[in-house]
């Protein structure tokens, strides 16, 4: 335990404050369907021409599970419920043998699995409230190989915390083997904070405690420079003009053929992101606050250059 | 933003002062228990045994009096008929219970409150008893002037008796006096079963307060004054059988109490409950084989309302789900409080408040038994299930009625075992814990058993701290007598509302940041 005083002089952000001062005020709540349907996400991010894995298909209805006869020509897929809260319910195929699929685990999968899945999806069992969904088919993202030594099973995610448009705080997230392949941080997997200004990460986060190497690989978490790192910085600003949430997180994948692509936007961002970069953050909140009302409106190159600015003011906790 | 909602539940909260100060200053709706107040909760408990065949008990109940107020009475039928009339000679209420085929013990329960009153009166000096009574006094006061089978106000014994008490004199006063001491000290006193009639206390000296009183008022009779008996109850926290009777007088236009049994002249003190009038039986009975009754009398802490704005005037069987509702949001403000101040994950919000209203009734070891083999097995079922590959509603509806064979189940067999109150678990939330179940599962498949496990954990923790706030007695009785309360309880929500801090399980989630500090130093 650390006390009161303590989490204070640390610019810890709580629970509580996220949800009453920064969540509630900046996100409006019109908006939020935006970012809890993936779909509606995904075709938002398409009009904008910003990337995001390939939309196979879409199961809208519990009839439509027939159709789903036609994965059989796929070989690596991920099906998906389009309202899923904390990563639940996504399958990730990642190979056929037979008629039997493998899921990154290595657990065989047949048809039947795979339909009961979906119809589970359609029932609502994994979204938020248990409301009625869909489940949708989409590209399978493979890892950039710079992950590899790394990353154990599944897809590493790189998460950008946006406060106004501003890019504030980033974290690389590893599956591991409690994560069962998720990059989801209370499933079990690994947070690795990210220097926004180059791009490298910092130590990690394990359930809770500080780590400096991953528990399944060994390999030490800090020190990976990510690739294409401006370019994510980049496409984060601009995902900003599109949602226009206060704030936010993005999650980007790096595909090792199609490069970083937009997996997921989150309207309520976990606070182990605090615990990966070994910072709080609210000192960053209250630096952009002080640059007062209109930053949300700037143009993205201007909104980076505050963000980099901000990032080494503040950096040095290493 | 946090002024507007400060402004805010600091007006709500005036509002409930406000509120409540106008029912307690127009309303006469007391704040607190005093002692003076002499408030009391009687429950009579009457066990009968039929002997198969059509039965009858027939029970005066105390009625409203200026010196007596009663409220909330409740009635247990014991699926009987039961009705309640006033008879016309005495005016004294009488509760019926009926059944047309009485073959098996039943237990009849009556409780009611009572708020009493001294009193003490003054005969006027100069009064003079009258010349001819029969036409000093009306019509329908005849019959407490007459004589009757246990009170022989004509025998000549009496009248000489009466002579030699009281000689010439015509004072009212002065011969109720002479009469009074009279019994006082010549009578002995002696508890015994079947009381004396008042010839027969003439002639022993020795009786208890049936033949003393059957006594005063055969000689007030004979003196030309209307008088009779009345039968109660002597307050005090007990439980016992033991009824008391005492005299009352019309004197100048009212009724004078005279206890002679315990020498209160012209005066009623507010321990004392009147039950019935007349010499009469407090029960009387037909077709039983056997008959017991006891009252249990204990001190009530709930001031009496004469409010017609106040949950009071509610039929007395609906107020006790009047209670049942006003205890759902101080549930709310609990698990309100755990999860912002705390951080505690609960299964649903709803769930530790129905469970803490659910334990209430069955009691809280018993009701932790039931959830935790109700949920085991629904957990086993739902597993059974999803290898079966049943789609998500039908797989809902399957648990749900396996929860109810389950609950019924355990009435069974606790009802066979000797456990009464388990037959409360009907009042479980089924829907709630149906729910649970497939949310436990899914988390545990998905977050592993340890997350399940939590939420299971806190759901439990908090309906337990639930369970013990709503337990608070007089948490009932305020928020009862002053439902204005609530309006505080969403002032409390509202501050909880804008309660930015840290949540207490906050840090030690982020305990390791001790360590990135130690780091930074180094």
């Amino acid at each position: 335990m650390i006390g009161f005083k303590t989490v204070r002089e640390l610019g810890l952000l709580g629970m509580n404050r996220r949800n009453a001062e920064y969540l509630l005020p900046k996100n409006e709540r019109r908006l939020y369907p935006l970012v809890d349907d993936k779909l509606k996400t995904k075709d938002l991010l398409y009009a904008h021409q910003l990337p995001s894995p390939e939309l196979y298909f879409v199961i809208r209805h519990n009839f439509e599970v027939k159709y789903l006869r036609e994965i059989k020509f796929l070989k690596e897929f991920v099906i998906k419920p389009a309202r899923g809260a904390e990563g639940r319910g996504i399958l990730v195929i990642q190979g056929k043998t037979g008629d039997q699929w493998r899921k990154a685990s290595g657990a065989s999968l047949s048809m039947g699995d795979i339909e009961y899945h979906v119809s589970n999806i359609l029932a609502g069992l994994y979204s938020l409230g248990g409301v009625t969904d869909i489940a949708f088919i989409e590209y399978c993202v493979r890892s950039h190989i710079i992950f590899r030594p790394v990353a154990f099973q599944g897809v590493p995610d790189m998460r950008v915390i946006l406060y106004r448009g501003i890019p504030m705080m980033s974290m690389l997230r590893l599956p591991t083997r409690e994560s069962d392949g998720k990059a989801n941080l209370h499933q079990g997997a690994v947070g690795a904070g990210i220097d926004i200004l180059s791009g490298v990460t910092l130590g990690g986060v394990h359930r809770n405690y500080l780590i400096d190497h991953h528990p399944d690989t060994n390999v030490p978490v800090a020190g990976l420079r990510i690739p294409f790192w401006d370019e994510i910085l980049e496409t984060s600003a601009k995902v900003y003009e599109v949602f226009r949430l206060g704030y936010f997180g993005i999650d980007f994948v790096i595909d090792h053929l199609l490069g970083p692509l937009i997996l997921e936007l989150n309207a309520r961002p976990g606070l182990n992101i605090q615990l990966a970069n070994r910072e709080g953050l609210l000192p960053r909140l209250r630096e952009i606050d002080a640059l007062g009302p209109g930053v949300e409106d700037l143009k993205w190159e201007r909104r980076l250059e505050i963000s980099r600015k901000i990032a080494g003011k503040t950096r040095g906790r290493f | 933003m946090n002024r507007k909602v400060y402004l805010l539940a600091f007006f709500l909260v005036a509002l409930a002062a406000a509120l409540i100060g106008i029912k307690v200053i127009h309303g006469g709706q007391v704040v607190s228990y005093t002692p003076a107040q002499h408030l009391w909760r009687v429950s009579m408990i009457l066990n009968i045994a039929g002997q198969g065949a059509r039965a009858k008990v027939r029970m005066t109940l105390p009625k409203k009096t200026p010196r007596q107020i009663i409220y909330n009475e409740h009635f247990e039928d014991a699926q009987m008929s039961f009705s309640i009339s006033d008879r016309t000679v005495t005016g004294n209420r009488m509760g019926y219970w009926r059944s047309e085929l009485l073959d098996d013990s039943r237990s009849i329960q009556y409780s009611f409150s009572t708020q009493l009153k001294s009193e003490s009166f003054l005969i006027p000096e100069n009064l003079e008893l009258p010349e001819d009574p029969v036409a000093a006094y009306p019509q329908e006061l005849q019959p407490w002037l007459n004589a009757s089978e246990l009170i022989q106000s004509t025998d000549p014994k009496m009248k000489k008796l009466l002579k030699k008490i009281i000689g010439k004199d015509k004072r009212t006063h002065l011969v109720l006096r002479r009469i009074f001491n009279f019994v006082v000290c010549e009578v002995k006193y002696q508890s015994e079963i079947g009381s004396k009639d008042a010839k027969e206390t003439l002639e022993k000296l020795v009786a208890d307060c049936g033949g003393q009183t059957r006594l005063f008022v055969a000689l007030s009779r004979a003196a030309g004054i209307p008088s009779r008996m009345v039968g109660g109850l002597i307050m005090n926290d007990s439980v016992k059988n033991i009824t008391h009777v005492w005299a009352e007088n019309y004197i100048s236009g009212t009724w004078v109490p005279f206890d002679t049994t315990n020498d209160y002249f012209a005066y009623l003190p507010n321990h004392y409950l009147e039950l019935y009038r007349g010499d009469t039986a407090l029960i009387r009975h037909l077709g039983l084989s056997k008959i017991e009754y006891f009252f249990s009398i204990r001190k009530e802490k709930m001031p009496p309302v004469d409010n017609p704005w106040s949950l009071y005037v509610l039929p007395i069987h609906f107020q006790s789900s009047v209670k049942f509702l006003l205890l759902i949001p101080i549930g709310a403000l609990v698990v309100t409080f755990f999860r912002t101040v705390f951080g505690v994950a609960t299964f649903g919000t709803f769930a530790p408040i129905l469970l803490a209203l659910a334990f209430r009734q069955i009691s809280l070891g018993i009701g932790l038994l039931c959830l935790g083999i109700v949920i085991f097995f629904g957990w086993i079922l739902r597993k059974i299930l999803d290898s079966l590959k049943i789609l998500v509603i039908p797989r809902l509806s399957i648990i749900v009625t396996m929860v109810i064979i389950f609950i019924m189940a355990m009435n069974v067999v606790a009802f066979n075992l000797g456990h009464q109150n388990i037959l409360y678990i009907t009042l479980f939330p089924m829907i709630i814990i149906t729910w649970t179940i497939e949310r436990l599962s899914v988390i545990q498949i998905e977050d592993g058993t340890k997350a399940a496990f939590k939420a299971g954990a806190g759901t439990i923790l908090v309906s337990v701290a639930a369970y013990y706030i709503m337990e608070i007695r007089e948490l009932h009785a305020y928020l009862f007598a002053f439902p204005e309360l609530l309006l505080v309880v969403m002032a409390l929500l509202l501050l909880l509302g804008r309660y930015t801090g840290f949540r207490v399980l906050e840090l030690w989630r982020f305990r390791e940041f001790k360590k990135a500090r130690r780091r930074d130093i180094l």
